[in-house]
């Protein structure tokens, strides 16, 4: 395992194992829910997640090819209907990748 | 030979007959099977993906056994594959893995006060999204919490996502050549989870928080990089979370 990836693993797992266990024994339940550091926490954990779907749709979005667009259309469709339906983020990502590949085969000769 | 757990114990509508360590285990991996099933098909894909950056099957391996977070993981292949500085990547990486602050709290707070949480240290390790979705449901059903509980249900997932990794990595990616739209699928697996993830933690209240997320990166990356756009996405999201807390906080104070 080359260093670099090695040290990338470590730290981000170890930062990982703290987000999960420390709040358990720091109980972080109880940080008044109008502090700084309470608002500052509530916010990363959303604003990584929409910052990481945007730039992840964004090669997408930016594509000027039509059965691209289409593609990602039927794949989101799913998503949202899937999560919408059984409020699970297993099943609705593999029903957005399941939407997309199925969009590709059917526009694969003009995709 | 201890007599095995009913259908309702394993599900965890049983909480009075639910009692011995083994059994709440037993009754964590049961839980877990759903999980697995899911978790296998995504941790194939990062194998596959991770092989298609070129990293080997044994940091491949490395990666889901020590980050173990399917968004941190895609997501660094994807930076690994666009050379983003280690700083980047780490700075970025942990920043994703913040909402997993309020699991445990949460957890604890549906479990009751009095909880036991010797061994939370332990166990923690595994509270991902989607466990943290099937212990709540079961406090939800009625179960009761238990830490056997939580290593059963969190080592069931843990071993699918190692083992549907390595799969993955040891198909590598040529293995996906003469199946072009199989391919286009696990591709679009990363923006799939990260919709999935924002629409499981979407509330009105969080909604300026994404909008000035969203537009920072999506001006940034388009002016300057992708990179520089993640960082300020996540940033100015942050800044704005915490500037329409003591905005709301300020209004309150003045109604008063």
């Amino acid at each position: 395992m080359r260093p670099e990836i090695l040290i990338m693993a470590l730290v981000v797992g170890l930062a990982n194992w703290c987000f999960r266990a420390l709040p358990l024994r720091a109980r972080l339940h109880e940080l008044p829910p109008d502090s700084p550091l309470a608002r500052f926490l509530g916010a990363t954990g959303p604003a990584a997640i929409g910052t990481l779907f945007v730039a992840s749709v964004l090669p997408y979005a930016r594509s000027a090819d039509s059965p691209r667009a289409i593609c990602l259309l039927a794949g989101v469709g799913a998503v949202i209907a899937a999560f919408a339906a059984c409020r699970s983020v297993v099943v609705a990502t593999l029903s957005g990748a399941v939407a997309y590949g199925v969009a590709f085969w059917l526009l694969s000769p003009v995709a | 030979m201890p007599k095995p757990p009913s259908e309702r114990e394993l599900t965890g509508q049983d909480a009075a007959t639910t009692t011995t360590p083994g059994r709440e285990f037993l009754a964590g991996l049961y839980a877990a099977l759903p999980i697995a099933l899911g978790y296998l098909p995504i941790a194939f894909a990062f194998g596959v993906g991770a092989r298609g950056v070129g990293l080997s099957v044994v940091e491949a391996f490395g990666l889901s056994l020590i980050i173990y977070s399917g968004g941190a993981q895609f997501l660094a292949l994807a930076l690994i594959g666009a050379g983003a500085p280690l700083l980047v990547q780490i700075f970025t990486l942990v920043a994703m893995g913040l909402r997993h602050l309020l699991y445990g709290p949460a957890l604890l707070r549906g479990a009751g006060g009095d909880a036991a949480r010797r061994h939370a240290w332990a166990w923690a390790w595994g509270l991902t999204d989607e466990v943290f979705g099937a212990a709540l449901g079961r406090l939800a059903r009625g179960g009761r919490f238990s830490e056997a509980f939580m290593f059963g249900l969190g080592l069931g997932a843990y071993a699918a996502w190692v083992s549907g990794t390595v799969a993955g990595a040891v198909a590598g990616s040529e293995a996906l050549q003469g199946w072009p739209s199989f391919a286009a699928g696990l591709g679009f697996m990363l923006p799939a989870l990260f919709l999935a993830l924002l629409l499981s933690i979407l509330s009105r209240a969080q909604l300026p928080v994404l909008a000035v997320a969203g537009a920072a990166t999506v001006v940034v990356t388009l002016l300057w990089s992708g990179t520089a756009g993640l960082l300020a996405g996540m940033i100015a999201g942050a800044v704005a979370g915490v500037l329409q807390g003591t905005l709301l906080a300020r209004k309150g104070d003045n109604a008063a």
